[in-house]
């Protein structure tokens, strides 16, 4: 299980997180969501320790890993992949090479072994017939799959999902989403994603949590928030220009 | 009102201080994870980085390697004619070559193809977020990308040296028989007359070793400093040639006392 507490976080006078809290259940597709700029990302990055907070306690698998340094950061990386918004592939390194690097670094596998993996990985997410294109050749979409597969090689407990969709056409976007829902039902994985695309989060969130001016706002089920009469939630599951939220 | 305040050539004069003491302590702590992760390097990364810094430079270090061997007898022509010291042409090409033109323009020239390169393609990783998502795989990037550049830069500059030398002893027998007739088998003999020996190849070679590390460290570190997407880039390489440029000739000064 994992738990934020108390999550304080400040960028010179500007503090992004004020007193975050919240858990997140084992195996549950967990959705952050919120206004751009409210610090959903800077959250996330905390848990694998990207950004380190100015107060508060992350809990992972009853470990307190908020202090943890560089070297102690391993394991929970191992633990907890991410894939970021912009997919991060290594320019330099073929799709199957991307996913060979893990394999290569943390399963003990030669590079020859490595690759035909990383092949056998590629398919999971349908991206085997680009197996050697380099990231910078592929679209978006096709990125997003291939660093999904990147991840999922460690075999992680959890995976973060920093904006999945965004910049994605409806139908990859709506692939990403099957992807990330398959994992959690499939294979059992904890997926945390950042996300303000609609259509995602009640398509195939559990539970969501609202960040609000760096505070959570609620959290519940999408049918719990799509009964609330709440204004500010109103306005922005319903995406209208007008009304009580403060951008 | 303190007086760097109310003095603004001393506040700058202060600013630049601490910046050129920031990037100095920068290398410095850059070369001790270095060291550390010295053992842990990525083989496959390292070979990918010899082809690319290395293999991908002959072309460009042979040719500027020829065309200095040349323009050292050609500076040496009117001398040698004078005097009739066809004898001391190897010696005097060779000195000048070993010793001097062969490391210093060779570092100038890997300085500018690789250091840069280098620097622009860690800056961009950086920014990309390439770095942070290594970091995340719970790969190392000190071990894993800039131990295998470290190495290589070392390694690419002192093959880079040796086979400048050789050229450009090459391109000045071949241009002392055509510009003063001087035979190669002269030329050859006024090399290995005496006057020159291994020791003055080491020290060449010993300076482009300390040009390298410079040039490593610099390239690396501005590589790893980016801030601020494209233009931080642009800036960062900006940086790292000139730093590796100042640090190569101020290097040169002190290391040329050495004898």
């Amino acid at each position: 299980m994992l738990a934020f507490k108390n999550i304080k976080k400040s960028f010179g006078p500007k503090q992004v997180l004020n007193d975050v809290s919240f858990d997140v259940k084992a195996g549950e597709c967990f959705f952050i969501i919120g206004a751009s700029g409210v610090g959903k990302s800077v959250l996330i990055k905390h848990l694998v320790g990207l950004l380190a907070c100015d107060s508060g306690e992350i809990w992972l698998d009853g470990e307190e890993i908020s202090r943890f340094d560089e070297q102690q950061m391993g394991p929970v990386r191992k633990k907890c992949a991410m894939v970021f918004q912009h997919a991060t592939l290594f320019d330099s390194m073929t799709c199957a090479e991307n996913v060979a690097l893990p394999l290569r670094k943390h399963k003990d596998m030669n590079a020859k072994d490595a690759l035909a993996e990383a092949k056998k990985r590629l398919s999971v997410v349908h991206m085997q017939a680009f197996a050697d294109r380099y990231p910078p050749e592929l679209g978006d979409g096709m990125r997003k799959r291939v660093a999904i597969a990147r991840a999922l090689t460690v075999d992680p407990t959890y995976v973060l999902f920093d904006e999945p969709t965004t910049s994605l056409d409806p139908v990859s976007a709506r692939r990403v989403d099957t992807l990330i829902r398959e994992l959690c039902d499939k294979l059992g994985v904890t997926s945390i994603v950042v996300s303000h695309d609609l259509s995602s989060i009640f398509s195939i969130a559990d539970r969501i949590v609202m960040l609000y001016k760096g505070k959570v706002l609620k959290i519940g089920t999408p049918a719990e928030f799509k009964a609330t009469d709440n204004g500010i939630i109103q306005q922005f599951i319903n995406g209208r220009a007008e009304g009580p939220m403060d951008l | 009102m303190t007086e760097a305040v109310r003095n603004p050539r001393l506040h700058a004069l202060g600013a630049a201080s601490i910046e050129l003491a920031e990037i100095v302590g920068g290398m410095g702590v850059l070369l001790a994870r270095i060291l550390v992760r010295i053992h842990k390097f990525d083989g496959e990364e390292l070979v990918k980085n010899l082809y690319k810094m290395a293999v991908k430079s002959l072309p460009i270090v042979a040719v500027t390697a020829l065309f200095t061997g040349a323009i050292m007898v050609i500076q040496a022509a009117v001398i040698v004619k004078r005097f009739n010291a066809e004898g001391l042409l190897g010696w005097g090409a060779g000195f000048g070559t070993l010793r001097e033109i062969a490391p210093l323009l060779t570092a100038l020239m890997i300085s500018g193809r690789v250091g840069a390169n280098n620097t622009a393609e860690l800056g961009t990783m950086v920014v990309t977020e390439q770095i942070d998502a290594l970091r995340v795989l719970a790969i190392d990037p000190i071990a894993f990308l800039i131990v295998p550049r470290f190495i290589a830069i070392l390694a690419t500059l002192v093959m880079m040296t040796l086979f400048a030398d050789a050229l450009a002893l090459f391109g000045a027998a071949y241009t002392g028989q055509g510009l003063l007739g001087v035979e190669p088998m002269t030329f050859f003999n006024g090399l290995t007359g005496g006057l020159l020996d291994f020791g003055d190849v080491f020290n060449g070679l010993f300076k482009s070793f300390v040009f390298a590390l410079v040039m490593a460290l610099a390239s690396c570190h501005f590589g790893l400093a980016t801030k601020g997407g494209a233009p931080g880039v642009g800036r960062a390489v900006n940086a790292s040639v000139v730093a590796s440029a100042a640090g190569i000739f101020v290097l040169d000064y002190l290391v040329s006392f050495l004898g």
